[in-house]
């Protein structure tokens, strides 16, 4: 073996192989990627009501939140109850493919669920989920 | 000698500099790893009648439970307790076995009791339950 090759095989073997790390760095970046829904979060806790046949809400992207009080919010903003279908139907646009999921607090009012309903309905989102707790 | 740093030079060319890629890879990689929020809700799917839907007609009655603002449950104009709301649907569908279920709530009916009835009637095995509002 002549002195020039064992220079150069010692270089090779100095440097870290990156390949391993790349292919797990982007397999990584590709399941984010896909996994990512940005959603849009009500912005404020609410205390669910408990059911048994609740079942779990894949698609949502838009949420509602009622608050015991009777505010609305969505997207981490206070909304006015006038101001409620244009709000949906600019997230609607966003995320055309997402349903809705109002997540009313147990002490909130029918006539508030209703009237959110009724908007979500007009902005012409016809899934609609309301937010329960499964025991 | 000069051979030798000749061929290196070569060498190292040939080869493309991944750094700024890696760089790119990364930072993508840690915006959505950021953004990624798995949110798990879970919540009961509500239909809202349309106002052109058909009424129901002598053949296809809907079975109607109305909650008060007080927070009593009627049946027909029969009040009823909340825990016999899943016996009573039970019943009224093996009587007419297809007819739909509407909950009416006025206007002051708290969340959890329109939640709950809507959890009776689903697991009494009616899984598409309508909201509306009580006049």
């Amino acid at each position: 073996m002549d002195p020039f090759s064992a220079g150069q095989q010692d270089e090779e073997d100095s440097a870290i192989d990156l390949t391993p790390m790349l292919d797990v760095v982007f397999i990584m970046l590709i399941f984010f990627i896909v996994t990512a829904s940005f959603i849009k979060e009500a912005g404020i806790d609410i205390s669910r009501p408990q059911a048994e046949t609740t079942e779990k809400q894949d698609r949502a992207s838009i949420f509602i939140a009622l608050s015991p009080s009777g505010e609305i919010w969505i997207d981490r903003r206070k909304v006015a109850p006038a101001q409620l279908k244009p709000t949906i139907e600019k997230l609607k646009a966003e995320n055309p493919q997402g349903s809705v999921v109002i997540q009313a607090d147990r002490e909130s009012r029918s006539q508030q669920l209703m009237e959110t309903l009724d908007a979500v309905r007009d902005a012409g989102i016809t899934e609609v989920a309301i937010s329960a707790e499964p025991f | 000698m000069k051979l030798l740093t000749q061929i290196r030079q070569q060498e190292e060319d040939s080869a493309i500099d991944l750094t700024p890629m890696l760089d790119v890879v990364f930072i993508m990689l840690i915006f959505f790893i950021v953004t990624a929020s798995f949110l798990k809700e879970a919540g009961l799917t509500a239909n809202k009648p349309d106002v052109q839907q058909a009424p129901p007609t002598e053949e296809a009655p809907s079975i109607v439970l109305r909650i008060a603002s007080e927070g009593q449950v009627y049946l027909g104009p029969r009040r009823i307790d909340i825990r016999s709301v899943r016996p009573n649907i039970e019943r009224l569908r093996a009587e007419t076995p297809g007819a739909p279920v509407v909950v009416r709530a006025e206007d002051g009916a708290r969340n959890h009791l329109i939640v709950d009835v809507m959890d009776a009637a689903r697991q009494a095995g009616v899984m598409d339950v309508s909201l509306a509002r009580a006049d």
